[in-house]
């Protein structure tokens, strides 16, 4: 148990703070999407019918919230797990963290575009 | 050790599933056709097809149960980086464990209702709300 709670900081101050914030908004957002997933009764599972669920903007905007959240949340959380096995040293985990950095931007966007279709 | 052990197993998994569901709601971008009978179908439609199916139904339950236990044992922890319940951790953990139950089995619930009726227990039609 100390060893979680001392592993926790070793990330940096930021990090550790933004995987908290992020923990709680996917909470919240995770609850919200799923529950409309399942209340809302769409019928039969396919494009238009899931378009017609996604053609109100708020819950597009959650879905954004989600994106962005799940996106950094994942991808810290994976470089907190790579860090303990073999990203040990400074350098190296600065290597990674870029690495990480560029695959998340990319994953946002893509994931934007994704949504895109239902968005515009 | 087990919660942790669990924890990080839990937040791999879910790794690898936030970018798999990217991937599969982008599919809305590709390969849309015209079928034998004039209708337009895509990708997304038979992915979408396959997730009304009973295997992928449990599996999603799989799933929630698997973001469930990681959510609930992550609050245990924002908990105690507030210094709230270090000296009670394990009951605390056991309070989590019985909430990610108790939603799971509401989870559940949902779930063997459709495999059983093909229907939402919300609602008592298979009409599209638009």
């Amino acid at each position: 148990m100390k060893a979680e709670v001392v592993a926790a900081h070793k990330g940096g101050m930021w990090a550790w703070l933004f995987q908290r914030i992020t923990a709680v908004l996917l909470i919240l957002c995770l609850a919200l999407h799923l529950v409309l997933t399942h209340i809302l009764n769409i019928g039969e599972l396919n494009y238009g019918n899931v378009a017609n669920r996604l053609a109100h903007a708020s819950l597009t905007a959650v879905d954004i919230i989600l994106l962005a959240a799940g996106i950094y949340h994942a991808l810290n959380g994976l470089r907190m797990v790579l860090m303990d096995y073999w990203f040990g040293s400074r350098r190296w985990a600065v290597a990674l963290s870029i690495v990480l950095w560029v695959v998340g931007l990319a994953a946002m966007g893509y994931g934007t575009w994704a949504l895109w279709p239902w968005i515009s | 050790m087990w919660a942790w052990l669990l924890f990080r197993a839990s937040g791999l998994l879910l790794v690898f599933y936030l970018f798999a569901h990217i991937i599969v709601t982008s599919m809305s971008h590709f390969g849309v056709k015209v079928n034998e009978f004039g209708e337009t179908t895509s990708w997304y439609d038979s992915l979408m097809e396959f997730f009304d199916h009973p295997i992928a139904i449990v599996l999603d339950l799989c799933l929630v149960g698997v973001v469930l236990y990681h959510a609930l044992n992550g609050v245990r922890i924002i908990l105690m980086d507030f210094g709230v319940g270090i000296k009670q951790h394990k009951i605390i953990f056991w309070v989590c464990m019985a909430i990610t139950v108790l939603c799971l089995a509401l989870f559940a619930y949902v779930a063997f209702y459709f495999l059983i009726n093909e229907v939402g227990p919300w609602n008592g039609t298979t009409e599209v709300v638009s």
